[in-house]
């Protein structure tokens, strides 16, 4: 038997729970699942590194067979279709899912708005590969298109390096990252870049729980995992000079009005900038595995340094 | 003695490929360890001379270097042993990563501008010391304006 998990027609960081709570639904009896995007007419980064991390984690080992992968109807929309073809997705996904529909033969965009396609990440190479073709890609564009100093660049890039080494560090298996600048009209009505990144790994309270459980006592749990890290700088690794990462990266976020959210487990954390109204935290959300790290760098401006 | 160490040619001897950049732990901690090495190397071997150790890192031709890897290699160099750390070929984006770390954790090094005055970076109470120590050992020396510069450039 197979069950269904739909996937938001509009995919992004605010959805994820509604698509992390059917993911969560359709596991329970172990059946091969189904991820239905036939409808999808809009995916963040977010959405589509949020999708494969559903479709790494949702792999069946067999019997002594190769692991059953889960399904996958792609949208019908030529145009979504081919959007998710130049984001670099299907070539992720025709690893992790069986794919039904007609997938475009697109190759990862070099174009404006995908500064950096989906890209898996499994090992410290990866990420040199992710600062190299970034630092040639994003320059113009942030400067350009963000109104951010040209000196931003290579803080972008150490932010999304430190980003990538969550996976690698952390996560106990590989993930995926992609950046996008787009219109964000959502909220802002401008120009953003947008660091999505994800995996199905072991998720940041079993990463820190043999450092932090004492420490938190009947606290712990993803969201005090996520408060430790985020806010406190706190690491796994014994070593002083860990957690230096993430804030490294609000750092940079704070002066540049940026936002960072990560969502593990059960609970979701957020440096909320002003422009934005989304809770710093929240608990008791459908678990999914791993982690999952939105960056927005807004365009700069209007929005107070 | 000062130690040269050219850190794009660390980096490039250290990792295989074309990569410009200082980004990742590992990629930090197999660069440290070529520093130490050679550091070990210049002082006689690790019994050494038992000196202060003064190594100028030149980052020129250095692209990123992230949090991390400013933290395994420089803030380690300082942490695990006595030395004096002189940047030259330093950029913004290179400080930017490199000072909230060398600050976070007491610790100072200084950076050789251009027109060869020295620059603390870090930790103020450690980057004073720092110069005391170069100029104590008359690697450094006071010029008119109040500013500093190694006597060895």
């Amino acid at each position: 038997m197979t069950r269904l998990v739909e996937v938001p027609a509009q995919f992004d960081d605010r959805s994820f729970d509604q698509f992390a709570g059917a993911f969560a639904e359709a596991r329970r009896d172990d059946e091969r699942l189904l991820f239905d995007a036939h409808a999808a007419d809009w995916a963040s980064p977010y959405g589509l590194v949020g999708l494969l991390a559903a479709g790494q984690a949702a792999r069946r080992p067999g019997s002594g067979a190769p692991a059953e992968r889960p399904l996958l109807t792609a949208p019908t929309s030529p145009e979504v279709l081919s959007y998710w073809a130049r984001a670099g997705f299907f070539r992720e996904a025709a690893g992790l899912f069986e794919i039904h529909g007609k997938v475009p033969r697109v190759k990862a965009a070099e174009q404006s708005e995908v500064l950096l396609p989906v890209t898996p990440v499994r090992a410290a190479e990866d990420v040199h590969a992710v600062v190299s073709k970034i630092q040639q890609r994003a320059s113009a564009i942030l400067a350009s298109e963000l109104s951010l100093d040209p000196k931003a660049t290579m803080g972008f890039a150490m932010a999304l390096s430190e980003a990538c080494q969550n996976i690698v560090e952390h996560a106990g298996t590989g993930g995926w990252v992609a950046v996008q600048a787009y219109n964000w009209r959502r909220k802002l009505a401008r120009r953003v870049v947008v660091i999505a990144v994800a995996d199905a790994g072991v998720g940041f309270r079993h990463s820190l729980e043999p450092t932090q459980n004492k420490r938190f006592g009947d606290r712990w749990g993803d969201a005090a995992a996520l408060e430790a890290a985020l806010v406190q700088g706190v690491s796994r690794f014994r070593d002083p000079g860990r957690g230096q990462g993430l804030a490294g990266i609000r750092r940079y976020l704070q002066r540049w009005t940026g936002k960072i959210a990560i969502r593990s487990g059960t609970a979701r954390i957020a440096i909320v900038p002003q422009w934005d109204d989304d809770v710093p935290l929240k608990e008791g959300l459908p678990p999914f595995p791993g982690a999952q790290v939105s960056i927005i760098i807004p365009e700069q401006g209007s929005a107070e340094r | 003695m000062i130690q040269y160490i050219d850190m794009h040619a660390v980096l490039q001897a250290s990792i295989s490929g074309v990569y410009a950049d200082l980004v990742t732990r590992p990629t930090g901690r197999v660069v440290r360890e070529r520093i130490e090495r050679a550091i070990a190397g210049g002082r006689g071997g690790e019994g050494g001379t038992g000196e202060i150790t003064v190594a100028r890192m030149d980052f020129t031709g250095v692209g990123c270097i992230d949090y991390s890897c400013a933290d395994e290699i420089v803030a380690k160099l300082l942490r695990d042993r006595p030395a004096v750390l002189v940047l030259s070929g330093i950029t913004d984006g290179h400080r930017e990563a490199i000072e909230p770390v060398l600050s976070g954790h007491g610790l100072a090094a200084l950076i050789e501008r251009a027109d060869g005055t020295l620059e603390s970076l870090g930790a103020a109470a450690a980057a004073a010391a720092l110069l005391d120590e170069l100029v104590a050992r008359r690697l450094a020396a006071r010029r008119p304006g109040g500013t500093y510069a190694l006597t060895l450039a």
